[in-house]
């Protein structure tokens, strides 16, 4: 569970995600019109219409009774972001460069995002060259060991 | 059951069998993505040259070892090795952030091995007259059993009840994604190819787990876990007391385990999930579930690996494996022409109980063994530097949820539902409801629909649902689950009152 933090947009934001999750259950509502069979709407069907109420009375709850937790609290989002891009941009370069070169990418991308300290050419070298054996580690034990058709 | 079974299970060869399966199954549990399924699948061809107990020996120690590694993920990373380690993560990761990760992890081993002992002397005394509960479980039992483990979503958000079940409601529509099992629906995807094949449930469990985590470790240069000044090994003399006070909870979470075991399709998951739920719904008014509660690891723990022993019952007594890990080890005894069924325990009594007890003795093993292994886990998680770590666990993700489908897809869906997790878990739609959703949803759908489907063709709709007596004790204990906390909170600020 995340420490929830005192924060100014926590109030704004906790409207948001409550709207958002009472409109996915309007469109999931929605959806389950084109279904062909009964029995595969059921379902879906009560669990969107339990999502709207729920997300509703929080949604109105909240405007009611405005409250400034939550919210995305300190830190550094350039960070954040980082690790989250080349995590993606990885991902993305899979089909293309093949997984150990896309690994590559997203492990410099977090090894940035989480250097917090001084880079020296040691630690560059030290963190490098750690990332990379236990990156080929662990694509020969899903390779070769596990017969995981990695590309 | 003789005593030469026993010895037959303690020869230099099987000893040597069960130590490698519980050492090589922790490995691989812990590492997410690699489930007890997958070690098991991988593993399962070199015992094919071996004779049967042999086989069953080393399978068996696997799939113990295998559920018991994923604690360690789960403890030290926020991120389940294995899904039966979900509601470690609740008490588990919490202790290790304020600096009790050893002991987390040493109380893991315990509840783990207290748990495989139970399930397996119940697979030993108990197995024929234990196989009839799967046989008395029909679809409405297991549509009830499913909204039991969804009522934990109301312990888990105390905060904010409705933003509780709303992501619980979140997570069964994600359960939905793909092509009805029913009808062969496509449900939910909007047209789009990626989503045809649903959100797979490691996947999500990696991505709404792991993910914000790792954002979260980026944003700020604090240490991942808190170190003490001299990094101890694993707290076992303090683990043991812990776990002798919790005694009644050992006992009884792995009770739990062992009969949700029997039940084909619940899994150690549930088990986990269902242990935790009762912990927190007797537990002391002092203790604190979810901020670092031993009991709550000791339940889970205990929980899960008694499915290993209750999940053999109906495999070897009915020939229906109660998990995938079940089905593996069923093929493996079919291709070595040994035929399961009631008459299995007489026909081939030597096999059965020398395996039995090939079973315990690897529990037993895994006492050393993790505690061995959760030394070295715990001590290097918390000395490698942050830099390092985030992204090899990051790494550890895209390749453990790309090895469950081989599909970049879901390490896509992986990464989206983590972003989207940590966003909502900012304002209060906290990530466990979503996971209870989602691995609860199938369970409760083929339920709810099956009963549906029977109960309108009997025209007995209510009967159905509510008449049958395991349903009536299932929604009796959800009802007390769910309104039992707010009935002690009423008591609590009432008795305050009058004190004022």
């Amino acid at each position: 569970m995340p420490n929830q933090q005192r924060h100014p947009d926590g109030h704004i934001g906790s409207l948001v995600i409550s709207a958002l999750f009472v409109i996915m259950g309007i469109i999931a509502l929605y959806d389950t019109t084109g279904y062909s069979d009964r029995d595969s709407q059921v379902f879906p069907r009560t669990v969107a219409i339990l999502m709207i109420l729920t997300a509703g009375v929080s949604l109105i709850t909240r405007f009611l009774h405005p409250q400034e937790s939550g919210g995305f609290g300190t830190g550094t989002w350039w960070r954040r972001v980082l690790l989250i891009v080349a995590m993606f941009a990885g991902c993305l370069a899979i089909p293309h460069i093949g997984f150990l070169a896309s690994g590559v990418i997203s492990f410099a991308g977090g090894l940035i995002a989480a250097m917090h300290d001084r880079w020296t050419p040691i630690t560059a070298v030290l963190y490098a060259g750690s990332g990379m054996a236990v990156m080929i580690a662990f694509f020969a034990l899903f390779r070769y060991v596990l017969h995981v058709p990695l590309p | 059951m003789e005593f030469g079974h026993f010895l037959s299970a303690l020869t230099p060869f099987n000893l040597l069998l069960a130590l490698f399966g519980v050492v090589a199954g922790t490995i691989i549990g812990s590492i997410p993505g690699l489930t007890a399924t997958m070690a098991l699948a991988v593993l399962v061809p070199i015992t094919f040259s071996m004779d049967p107990a042999s086989a069953l020996i080393l399978l068996g120690a696997i799939y113990t070892g295998a559920i018991y590694g994923g604690a360690y993920a789960a403890i030290l990373l926020n991120t389940p090795g294995t899904p039966s380690a979900i509601a470690t993560t609740f008490d588990g990761y919490p202790m290790a952030k304020r600096g009790d990760g050893d002991l987390a992890v040493a109380l893991a081993c315990f509840g783990s091995v207290v748990g495989g002992l139970v399930g397996a002397f119940s697979l030993l005394l108990l197995a024929p007259p234990l196989s009839k509960v799967a046989l008395a479980f029909g679809p409405i039992e297991y549509f009830w059993l499913s909204i039991f483990g969804l009522s934990l979503i109301a312990s888990l958000s105390t905060s904010n009840l409705m933003k509780g079940l709303a992501g619980g409601a979140f997570g069964m529509l994600l359960s939905t994604v793909g092509v009805a099992e029913v009808s062969a629906d496509i449900r939910l995807t909007f047209g789009s190819q990626m989503l045809v094949g649903g959100f797979g449930v490691i996947g999500a469990l990696i991505g709404l787990y792991c993910i914000p985590v790792l954002i979260d470790l980026v944003a700020t240069p604090d240490r991942h876990l808190k170190m003490e000044e001299d990094v101890r090994s694993v707290r076992i003399g303090e683990a043991f007391r812990i776990a002798t006070r919790s005694k009644f909870n050992l006992i009884r979470s792995s009770v739990i385990g062992t009969l949700i075991g029997i039940l084909p399709g619940a899994g150690g998951s549930v088990a986990g999930l269902v242990a935790y739920s009762e912990v927190k719904r007797t537990g002391k008014p002092d203790q604190k579930f979810g901020e670092g509660e031993p009991d709550g690891i000791l339940a889970t723990e205990s929980a899960n690996n008694a499915t290993v022993g209750g999940g053999f019952i109906p495999t070897l007594v009915l020939g229906i494996p109660g998990t995938p890990p079940d089905a593996i080890v069923l093929g493996a005894l079919l291709v070595q022409g040994v035929r399961t069924g009631p008459t299995m325990f007489s026909q081939s009594g030597s096999i059965v109980f020398t395996f039995i007890y090939g079973l315990l003795i690897a529990t037993v093993l895994m006492l050393p063994a993790g505690l061995l292994i959760g030394r070295y886990a715990y001590k290097s998680i918390v000395n490698i530097p942050k830099a390092v770590l985030v992204p090899t666990v990051g790494f550890m993700t895209i390749i453990g949820t790309f090895s469950i489908r081989n599909s970049v897809t879901d390490v896509i869906l992986m990464l989206g539902l983590g972003v989207f997790g940590w966003i909502v878990a900012r304002f209060g739609f906290a990530a466990s409801p979503i996971v209870l959703g989602l691995i609860l949803g199938p369970i409760a759908e083929q339920g709810f629909v099956q009963g549906w489907t029977i109960g309108s063709a009997t025209g007995n709709l209510f009967g159905m649902f509510f008449g049958r007596p395991i349903s009536q004790g299932i929604i009796a204990f959800t009802l007390i689950t769910l309104f039992l906390p707010l009935y002690t909170a009423r008591r609590r600020r009432k008795k305050a009152r009058e004190q004022t």
